[in-house]
């Protein structure tokens, strides 16, 4: 073949060429791949949503979640309604667990924005229980969590996620020995108003017997990220408080 | 084997050892140190880097006669780009929970010196088999340092291999843990990778000294 | 301020060498001197300052999901981030180009020193990793973008000027055969990496909860409206 692989205009068109392909090859890719993408997100949030509530297949001291397969079957079965507020209406929305927490946040910060807050009701063991979704900053990047509450806004289960905190510290949230400890807590004080949960380093119950004291104990290592989680949970749960209230006097 | 002859099969065992991508010719240390504070990511990567060689390698191969040299180093990288970025949809379709802790570093196997490198050094003037026996020998050299490592981080670190305590529990203080063990947390931290390295070198070259620098 | 931060941040904790070890492979491979460093690292935090904006550029307008919305409002479905790696790499590929080109006509005798170190670069880890990460991290502004990358390439010329600092003067230490060379490389590496983990406590990271909580609990509390089908519900709560 006499090709001149010095020339410009084959340059040119080798490069057209190139492109072609990869646009095409990239493009098939990944429509065909997007669906699979796009329901393992879904899964995820759905298996998250359900850990917190308690519906999970945690053995030993591990954390596992309910398996993929049952996942779409439990979260219809136990997840009876999903509602989001937004400038004080509360407005019924099935898919409101898709509902991008990140972005509310971020368009929050004008202030003529009301921020959709999402909230999943369900019913387990006769019990009512409400499930948030916060998200706050950690060491490095993101961190946030679903928690479930009962009405009293007593915390019923709690599962937290990071994106980049680091292995074996600010990453030990995803830990049983740190999210168990959440389970039982109270948000509110003895009269009614919001404190939310410290997580500390002076606290003086180690083994978490008094559920009342708004505290948790730290994790060794991971100030800055156990900051983030009080800050998380202080800043984005606060904002459920009115609709409680407003369940109990009705 | 009678696939391959005695030349063929050393361009897969010398990356092995002598001619080690990682401690030898110094390529593929960045994308390999961070990541390698679990057994799992460790291999998962490997996997990734063995699958974009292997066809990059033999495309490349394909190609050499025909790509016009001002744009040499910007097909390579494309090709290596468009593999990479096969594997990064197809981790976070098929091993979601995986590709969230790879991530970024999926994506620096783009700049992974190791493939540019190949593909300089051999892909380019060398036939299809024998660029594809190249490019899997490299990958598996590159393989073998991160599993080493994983393995270290991990078991050290954590007390689990591919998430599976095996040194007992930490928390209910059974098996090593009854007699005072402690996880060294350490390990988790990526500066160790270096060092777990450096010592990796130390040892191969206290076995073959011709490979000891002046 | 944030601007300040984000630059000590990405100099001293998230260090491009020593907390990600991106960068290092040309480097290691190549240099033992710290005028071929400074060199290097220069040039590196170049090409970071100008690429980072413009992927930033890149991924605002065009990459993240539902971007091209200013094109044509039907086109918010469209997610192209898919092309991420090989946008960013064609723009840093052009952009050392471009720079190479620039530099060699208007300043030869920065051309001369920088010169070799330009065509490595597009293929350095840390150049892609820059991008990368302002993307993971989803940076906000341009302006913090700007910063992360000059931040990024300073912390990458410390590093890397320490480094070479450190292997000139260990050259006369008696290191036993086998770890001379790269070995001690790596594992000096490792230590001043772990001496750098100690910037951490600089941080103030994690957020503050918000001064204005009071006054936003007030504003949602007081009117929650319930839609039950037809009944519209109002009640008035006091938060006390």
């Amino acid at each position: 073949m006499a090709i001149n692989t010095e020339k410009n205009s084959y340059t040119l068109m080798f490069a057209i060429g190139l492109v072609v392909i990869v646009g095409t090859l990239l493009a098939a890719v990944d429509s065909s791949l997007k669906d699979k993408i796009r329901v393992n997100k879904l899964l995820e949030k759905q298996q998250n949503i359900l850990y917190a509530i308690g519906i999970n297949e945690n053995e030993g001291n591990s954390v596992s979640f309910i398996s993929a397969e049952k996942a779409e079957q439990e979260f219809q079965k136990y997840i009876t309604k999903q509602i989001y507020i937004q400038n004080n209406n509360v407005v019924e929305d099935d898919n409101a667990y898709l509902i991008d927490v990140k972005k509310e946040k971020a368009l929050a910060k004008d202030p003529n924005y009301s921020r959709k807050l999402p909230l999943f009701i369900a019913e387990k063991d006769e019990k009512m229980l409400y499930v948030a979704p916060i998200r706050g900053k950690g060491l490095w990047d993101a961190i946030w969590a679903y928690v479930s509450m009962d009405e009293d806004m007593i915390i019923q289960g709690i599962y937290f996620d990071h994106k980049a905190e680091t292995p074996g510290l600010g990453a030990n949230i995803k830990q049983r020995f740190f999210m168990d400890d959440f389970i039982g807590e109270a948000l509110l004080d003895s009269n009614g108003n919001f404190k939310g949960v410290n997580v500390s380093k002076t606290n003086l119950d180690p083994k978490n017997i008094d559920k009342y004291d708004n505290e948790v104990d730290a994790i060794a290592g991971s100030t800055i990220t156990g900051d983030g989680v009080t800050a998380m949970i202080r800043s984005d749960l606060s904002l459920y408080q009115s609709y409680f209230n407003n369940i109990k006097n009705n | 084997m009678g696939l391959l002859s005695k030349k063929d099969t050393k361009l897969i065992t010398d990356p092995l050892s002598d001619n080690n991508p990682i401690t030898v010719q110094v390529l593929g240390i960045c994308s390999a140190l961070a990541i390698t504070a679990e057994l799992e990511a460790s291999v998962v990567m490997s996997v990734s880097v063995l699958f974009v060689m292997g066809v990059g390698n033999v495309v490349i191969s394909m190609i050499r006669n025909i790509v016009p040299s001002k744009i040499r180093i910007i097909v390579q990288l494309t090709v290596i780009a468009t593999l990479v970025i096969i594997v990064d949809l197809v981790l976070k379709a098929f091993a979601y929970e995986l590709s969230k802790t790879l991530s970024v570093f999926i994506g620096l196997i783009i700049t992974n010196c190791i493939i540019m490198g190949r593909f300089e050094a051999f892909a380019l003037g060398n036939g299809l088999w024998r660029s594809f026996l190249d490019g899997i020998g490299n990958a598996f050299g590159y393989a073998v340092i991160l599993i080493i490592v994983g393995f270290f981080r991990e078991l050290l670190g954590s007390g689990t291999l591919w998430g599976i305590p095996v040194l007992g529990d930490p928390i209910d203080k059974t098996g090593l843990y009854a007699f005072g063990y402690e996880n060294n947390g350490f390990m988790l931290l990526s500066p160790m990778a270096l060092i777990v390295v450096g010592i990796i070198i130390w040892v191969q070259r206290a076995r073959s000294k011709h490979l000891i620098e002046e | 301020m944030e601007h300040i931060e984000l630059f000590f941040k990405s100099v001293f904790i998230d260090n491009m060498v020593f907390a990600t070890f991106l960068g290092m492979c040309s480097y290691l491979a190549v240099s033992k001197k710290v005028s071929t460093a400074i060199g290097l690292g220069a040039a590196v935090t170049f090409v970071l300052a100008i690429t980072v904006p413009l992927n930033w550029l890149l991924d605002q307008y065009i990459l993240q999901d539902g971007a091209l919305v200013w094109l044509h409002p039907s086109l918010i479905d469209y997610n192209l981030s898919f092309l991420s790696f090989i946008l960013f790499i064609a723009t840093i590929a052009t952009m050392v180009q471009l720079v190479e080109i620039i530099v060699e006509k208007f300043s030869p005798s920065l051309y001369n020193s920088l010169g070799i170190f330009l065509p490595l670069i597009a293929v350095n880890c840390a150049i892609l990793g820059g991008s990368l990460f302002m993307q993971s991290r989803e940076i906000e502004t341009i302006q913090l973008a700007t910063t992360y990358g000059v931040g990024s390439g300073f912390g990458f010329f410390l590093a890397i000027l320490a480094i070479a600092a450190i292997r000139e003067k260990i050259r006369y230490s008696s290191i036993p055969g086998p770890l001379r060379g790269l070995g001690i490389t790596f594992i000096i590496t490792g230590l001043m990496a772990i001496g750098f983990m100690s910037f951490g406590g600089m941080l103030t990271g994690g957020d503050e909860a918000p001064s204005n909580l009071e006054n936003e609990k007030e504003e949602i509390s007081k009117n929650i409206k319930i839609e039950d089908n037809d009944n519209i519900v109002y009640s008035n709560i006091d938060l006390n």
